[in-house]
């Protein structure tokens, strides 16, 4: 039997789509939130109660490097790495971050700027925040194996857009069909809808997304022109000092603080952090890194950098200056550069942020649609693709959908409530959120293997309703704090978060009210059939 | 499941997975290596460039083992560009070593 090129590529585009949708669901889910990873971080942190920080001088810069690395020096003399981060707007505290050696964790202490004193868990809302969805974008907090998985997902996502295109060839007329309430078709109008319409998005946020990390995912360039030494290729690449090798020789560390002045000095900015790499060590360098400068990124995407200066921690001499906003290396990495400000939307602004959010929830939605398309379709009549394991097979795709999406959305919404009701002087307060994030998610597997799955989509879908409308309402409820006060004080990040929880809480309220809608005009006495019509119009309008 | 059509329908579907997940993963790396010999640019500049272009590569063989008209044809089309350009690059690097 021949196949015809569309048949083939419907074939890949619906099996090979399948079985990572629900891993492409959830990566574009959390970087559609990580876009505003800062607003949700501000959120988080209670920000909007501490109001604007007044800019420091360089005497109590200097001072809190000097608390820094005391700090430091007591708790990890020979170290990796050291870093003092400067108070700022994002966090208020002094923040110290250490690793003993190459293979060690990370550790950090947050410490009171004018003392010195290590802060006590309790003593703020420590959170990860907005960046939990960056991380589980990329990497699920996996490391390594999640940053394979997602770069495999994402290899899928480009197959399944080019065959996708090939399968749907009257791209133009279909954009503007869309028949409403017909079931199964009107998920596919819908499904084809959200992909034409965000096609050039999803090309250039896939493609950039490999490209971020090309050096990991395809190394055979790297590990065939420089015979393994990676070191010195990034070092040629990047025009920049290669890292020297550790020496393994006591020598002390020089004070820290005049050599953020001088820093400071050379790069026209204030720091923001003093990295010692090697601290300890004969081979210790110290970098200064300039603050950054919103008003000098935006509309800039060659030439980004708040600026740096690199110090040889014994002798003092300089050793590099990279000052802000000056392009240093060749066009090619200018246009990788290029790239990856493309995919983290470092352009534009707010409103480019908007544009990204949107056309980030429109390409989950499309994805979303896929996958209850696949089912949508089989539920009517079986395709028989596994003999006689199909039925169960169709079972278990229908509660990983309602898993990885509704599910998902209820872990993303219950991550805002833990992050007001957890105590504050838990231990690991940050990591304890992410762990009961995961939690409510498996939860909400176990609750869609256990239920029907209408009856599954409608107590998720519900659920995620009242954990977005009531947010504003827990906020008030646990800091005082609420959306009538930020948007009083100005406070848009407050605001934005919560007049957007609501936004998507009426969304699950109006999906709802359609299934419901649906429901009662089926036949009562065919509770099969009324059950599958009425699957069929999840979503459907 | 209709692409794989001869006698033996699920060898000839992981046949295809095979040549695509890591057939399609080699065929891109030995592009990017070739492509790098190439380009007009500084050697680092060139790994890097030739690398971007490999993703596009890969997607490009993935799609192309499914639409051959069997799992050998998917294959032969993969090892015969791979091998020519794996050939180049080689005669490059002793070309390069040699002068």
């Amino acid at each position: 039997m021949k196949q015809t090129l569309r048949q083939s590529m419907s074939w890949l585009h619906t099996w090979g789509g399948l079985w990572f949708t629900w891993i492409l669901f959830a990566i574009f889910l959390t970087g559609t939130l990580g876009v505003f990873d800062d607003p949700i971080s501000h959120w988080m942190r209670e920000q909007g109660k501490i109001g604007e920080i007044a800019p420091s001088t360089v005497d109590q810069r200097s001072r809190a490097v000097e608390l820094g690395q005391r700090h430091l020096a007591a708790v990890s003399p020979r170290a990796d790495f050291w870093s003092i981060a400067l108070p700022g707007d994002e966090n208020p505290n002094l923040r110290v971050f250490w690793r003993a050696d190459e293979d060690a964790p990370f550790k950090q202490a947050q410490l009171d700027p004018l003392t010195g004193a290590e802060l006590q868990p309790g003593a703020s809302r420590e959170t990860e925040g907005g960046h939990h969805f960056v991380h589980m974008h990329f990497e699920f907090h996996a490391g390594m194996a999640g940053i394979w998985i997602v770069g495999a997902a994402t290899m899928a996502m480009l197959v399944a857009l080019v065959s996708g295109i090939i399968v749907h060839k009257k791209i133009f007329t279909d954009f503007f069909t869309f028949r409403p309430g017909k079931g199964q078709r009107s998920w596919l109008d819908g499904h084809n809808a959200l992909g034409v319409l965000t096609l050039p998005f999803l090309f250039v946020i896939s493609y950039t997304g490999l490209t971020i990390f090309w050096a990991t995912y395809m190394p055979a360039g790297v590990l065939a022109r420089y015979d393994g030494s990676e070191e010195a290729f990034f070092a040629r690449l990047s025009e920049e000092p290669a890292p020297r090798p550790l020496q393994h020789i006591d020598a002390p560390m020089p004070e820290l603080a005049p050599l953020m002045r001088r820093g400071e000095a050379a790069i026209g900015r204030e720091a923001s952090f003093v990295v010692v790499e090697h601290a300890g060590d004969r081979s210790a360098a110290v970098r200064v890194f300039g603050r950054f400068d919103p008003d000098a990124e935006n509309n800039r995407l060659v030439g980004r950098g708040s600026g740096s200066a690199l110090y040889d921690a014994i002798t003092l001499e300089t050793l590099d200056v990279q000052l802000p906003n000056t392009v240093r290396g060749g066009s090619v990495l200018q246009t990788q550069r290029t790239m990856n400000a493309l995919h983290f939307v470092r352009f534009g602004g707010y409103p480019m942020k908007w544009l990204y959010f949107i056309c980030g929830m429109a390409a989950s939605a499309m994805l979303a649609t896929g996958a209850i398309l696949f089912m949508v379709k089989r539920r009517k009549k079986s395709a028989n693709e596994f003999g006689a394991a199909t039925a169960r097979v169709y079972r278990g795709i229908e509660v990983l959908n309602v898993a990885a999406i509704a599910g998902l959305i209820l872990a993303c919404a219950a991550y805002f409530w833990i992050n007001r009701l957890l105590p504050l002087d838990v231990a690991e307060r940050g990591t304890r959120e992410i762990v009961l994030f995961f939690a409510v998610w498996l939860a909400s597997l176990a609750h869609a293997a256990l239920r029907p799955s209408l009856a599954a989509w409608r107590e998720q879908l519900a659920a995620c309703a009242l954990l977005c409308l009531g947010l504003p309402l827990l906020n008030l409820a646990t800091t005082g704090d609420w959306l009538v006060a930020a948007l009083a004080r100005g406070d848009g990040e407050t605001a934005g978060v919560e007049l957007s929880a609501i936004g998507f809480g009426l969304i699950f309220l109006a999906m709802l009210r359609q299934l419901r809608r649906r429901a009662p005009t089926l036949t009562v006495d065919r509770p099969e059939t009324a059950k599958t019509a009425a699957i069929d119009a999840i979503g459907g309008r | 499941m209709s692409v794989p059509s001869p006698a033996h329908p699920r060898l000839a579907l992981g046949s295809r997975v095979l040549a695509a997940v890591v057939g399609g993963y080699a065929l891109a790396s030995v592009f990017s290596i070739w492509l790098s010999y190439l380009l007009p640019a500084e050697l680092p500049e060139a790994v890097l460039g030739a690398t971007l272009f490999s993703f596009a590569v890969y997607t490009a063989a993935v799609i192309w083992v499914f639409a051959a008209a069997s799992a050998a044809r998917a294959w032969l089309g993969l090892l015969l560009p791979g091998a020519a350009m794996g050939l180049m690059a080689a005669a490059l690097q002793l070309g390069g070593a040699a002068a």
